[in-house]
């Protein structure tokens, strides 16, 4: 049983660092963002190719240094340009840039299931709890902590952090209190797109890599933030951790039903609480 | 009696209380203004009577029936209307058909003589959001209105209006409020409007009244003065 | 309706029995068929958009479920087909209406990420009830000799169903057009403008907006229905989100500003992929670059071109008089 909830954990530890870039991008500027799997699956791609030539780490810090360039690049050339023409407009063209996402990932990387093997310090098996369970999925679960403590420690300990958080509570307000959303939004971008990046390469050893990565995870974390409310961040960390118990006690429990589960969720909160578990707060 | 009745309305969002245990009564024609510094809680009193805010305490009654527990939409119904202080109005339709969308639903059948009486006929085939910004807040006024509503209110209606604009459209309020027996809660920043329309004045301060009266009193009342007008002149 | 605007829907309407009965390629009526259904399902698309103001990613599901319903209930026999097959266009109605209900009192632009997992959710049951809908297989129809008077094998052969759905997709035109001229469809505009005003003025907006996405699902469905007959197959593939995707495309390319926008879309869209899917395997990258180009710079598509040409006219007309 605690075996399950540790592996409940992995999930929800992914989930969040994914989820929790989606949460910011529309905290600070209204926004959803639909090529936010795609960064994961980018990220994971470019993360399996610098590990067959430099190892398993220096791919995971080259797929966020990547991320995070493409991250500064989406808030430069659309988030920014189109922040006047509504959240629609972002919304389509994002999905227009997965489109293109998936189609290069096909040119370049090909439509078959690729693995990266988990680091070599951590291909083992510790016991725990009187079973045996992959050192990796420790790491797994360490990653996503450490990513939770990271976005805490920013959002309520820096000054950056203030702006994010006062804008998710009222654009209108804080524009007004001239909190610039252009000049903390480049920097909000690159580290949710990093994070996703690096959660596609955390995440490969155990998912491995394919085309349909991306719309698997954005799907999840779609119902993340929403559940969670939208541009919370606290939000998302709870509904991460609820929906990766329930997925792997859907594994369990109701195998045929597993995958609509977190569908159900969604709905149950949603009748409850329209606007989310955290409402508008962060 | 009253048209409004506001009783012991209390509202807090966050730690800030917004008001707190508000009076008020609004004899049946009068017309009302609301004044009060930045944040003393005259929009919030505005949406509370008019259905918009929640998490509220306290009684709100028209015409002596309870409505505090009415949906906005249900108020209208019953004669509740309201403008916005950021123009409200439907962009994507012509002038002509939200008029008369308006009007179907308070069960008015003569949707176009509102445009007439607010000057909007030339523009009845034109789109709310291809009208100039006068013309919309004419319009949003005019969406308020259709029905000749007993109970109208009103906020901030002659914010970024010229002189000249603000002038004609408080002699235009005062003879329609007369003509369809419209009483009206307004809550207003541009003083030369307040006194010119207002048959009283309430004073609101940090969510509560401070003063109330007819329109010379407030101008002598010392902490009104101080509170307000003072830094106003 | 005035006399040239009646003979507009009869020509409209001709023009695809003109096609089954002019040309002789039997590739080229299948595919014309298949953009009918394609143009159906965007027509639900389309209508969600232009009177709620709302994105869908999640309408496959509308589009696949009539054809697993009546694959699983067809077998049971309990109602004639035909009661059967109204039935699930109904049902499909009132099951997106109820969705609904919960969905569209979310935040906005959450709409579409909801739509998105309500999408996955019937997907994931596609692949996941085995018995039920026959997995990844995919489940066949098991459909009588006769339908509505006609006989199964002309509805499976391109000339007959090309016929057959270009004029349910030309009466579903009309019902939406109808719809979008009522009052209920102005309505349902004034809400999307501005929902807060419209309560306002007395309207309560919760139901008008779950019933324009009852009433796209149905449209929608009714696609469905006829992808289901021509192929009597269905896989879940069909109700992928992949599939919503590219109806919600269609929709943009074609614009939402008329009703026949979505329509003309997915005909521009079919044949587009035939034509490219011949050069070159990047249709991905191509139709995501279009629907960027076309939501920023043209966000009216091709439904947005009439009256700018015709703006334009009169623009020249009045240079020239000048």
């Amino acid at each position: 049983m605690a075996i399950q909830l540790l592996n409940g954990l992995v999930y929800g530890a992914l989930l969040f660092t994914v989820a929790s870039g989606l949460a910011l991008m529309f905290g600070l500027r209204r926004i959803v963002n639909f090529a936010h799997g795609s960064l994961y699956m980018l990220g994971a791609y470019i993360g399996y190719s610098a590990s067959k030539l430099f190892g398993f780490w220096i791919g995971l810090i080259a797929a966020g240094a990547c991320l995070a360039a493409l991250g500064i690049l989406l808030d430069g050339a659309v988030f920014r340009p189109l922040h006047r023409r509504g959240p629609l407009t972002t919304l389509l063209v994002t999905f227009g840039l997965a489109l293109i996402a998936e189609d290069l990932v096909l040119a370049v990387w090909g439509k078959d299931t690729l693995s990266l093997a988990a680091p070599s310090v951590l291909a083992r098996e510790l016991s725990l709890f009187g079973t045996r369970f992959p050192a990796y999925r420790l790491m797994m679960i360490a990653f996503g902590a450490i990513a939770a403590i990271a976005l805490l420690l920013w959002l309520k300990g820096t000054r950056v952090g203030l702006f994010v958080r006062a804008a998710s509570y009222d654009p209108v307000v804080s524009a007004v209190q001239g909190i610039n959303t252009d000049r903390v939004s480049a920097l909000v971008v690159a580290v949710s797109a990093a994070l996703a990046g690096m959660s596609g390469v955390v995440a490969a050893p155990l998912l491995s890599l394919a085309p349909s990565m991306a719309s698997d995870i954005l799907v999840d974390s779609f119902i993340v933030v929403v559940v969670g409310g939208l541009g919370s961040v606290g939000g998302a960390f709870i509904t991460s951790l609820v929906l990766g118990q329930i997925n792997v006690l859907g594994v369990v429990f109701m195998p045929e039903l597993t995958a609509l589960l977190p569908f159900f969720l969604m709905i149950a909160v949603l009748v409850w609480k329209p606007a989310g578990l955290a409402g508008e707060r962060v | 009696m009253p048209a409004l009745e506001v009783k012991n309305v209390s509202k807090s969002y966050g730690g800030f209380t917004a008001l707190n245990g508000v009076n008020l009564t609004v004899a049946t024609g009068e017309i009302r203004a609301l004044i009060g510094p930045n944040g003393a809680g005259k929009s919030t009193l505005i949406d509370v009577i008019s259905g918009r805010a929640d998490n509220w305490t306290g009684e709100v009654r028209l015409f002596d029936r309870d409505i505090s527990r009415l949906a906005a939409s249900r108020r209208r119904l019953i004669g509740v209307s309201r403008s916005f202080q950021r123009t409200s109005i439907f962009p994507n339709l012509t002038v002509r058909c939200q008029l008369r969308l308006a009007a179907e639903r308070v069960g008015d059948r003569d949707g176009d003589s509102i445009l007439e009486e607010f000057g909007l006929a030339a523009l009845a085939d034109r789109n709310g959001g291809a009208i100039a910004y006068g013309d919309q807040r004419r319009l949003d006024l005019a969406l308020a209105l259709v029905g000749r509503p007993p109970l109208l209110l009103l906020d901030e209606p002659a914010a970024g209006l010229s002189l000249e604009e603000s002038k004609h459209l408080a002699a235009h309020l005062r003879t329609l409020a007369q003509r369809w027996n419209v009483t009206v809660l307004l809550v207003e920043h541009d003083m030369e409007v307040v006194f010119s329309i207002a048959d009283q004045i309430t004073v609101l301060q940090l969510g509560t009244v401070l003063a109330q009266g007819v329109a010379d009193d407030i101008r002598r009342n010392r902490s009104v003065v101080e509170a307000y007008l003072g830094s106003m002149a | 309706m005035s006399a040239g605007r009646f003979l507009a829907w009869v020509v409209l309407a001709s023009i695809g029995p003109a096609i089954a009965a002019l040309t002789t390629s039997a590739l080229a009526q299948s595919l014309i068929a298949q953009a009918t259904f394609s143009a159906m399902f965007a027509l639900g698309v389309g209508l969600l958009l232009r009177q709620n103001g709302m994105v869908s990613f999640g309408h496959a599901a509308f589009f696949g479920l009539p054809g697993y319903m009546l694959g699983a209930l067809l077998p049971l026999n309990l109602l004639p087909v035909e009661v059967m097959i109204c039935a699930t266009v109904v049902l499909i109605g009132i099951l997106a209406f109820i969705i609904g209900l919960v969905i569209v009192r979310a935040h906005g632009i959450a709409f579409g990420m909801l739509t998105l997992a309500v999408g996955q959710a019937v997907y994931e049951a596609a692949t996941r009830l085995r018995g039920l809908t026959g997995g990844n297989d995919g489940l066949s129809l098991r459909l009588p000799k006769h339908l509505f008077g006609l006989s199964l094998k002309t509805l499976q052969q391109p000339a007959g169903m090309l016929t057959v759905s270009w004029l349910v997709m030309v009466a579903m035109l009309a019902i939406v057009s109808v719809f979008a001229a009522s009052r209920f469809g102005i309505l349902t505009e004034a809400i999307r403008d501005n929902e807060e005003r419209a309560r306002f003025l007395g309207y309560r907006t919760l139901l008008p907006r779950a019933a324009v996405l009852g009433l796209s699902a149905a449209v929608t469905a009714v696609g469905g229905v006829m992808f289901a007959l021509y192929n009597a197959f269905i896989s879940p593939d069909n109700v992928h989100w992949t599939a919503s995707g590219s109806a919600l495309i269609m929709a943009i390319l074609g614009g939402s500003g008329a009703p026949w926008g979505p329509v003309a879309g997915a005909f521009v869209y079919f044949f587009l992929k035939e034509s490219l899917d011949s050069f070159t395997t990047h249709w991905l990258s191509i139709i995501g670059a279009a629907l960027i180009i076309i939501t920023v710079v043209f966000p009216a598509g091709l439904a947005g071109l009439v009256p700018w040409a015709i703006a334009l006219r009169q623009r020249e007309a009045h240079i020239a008089r000048a």
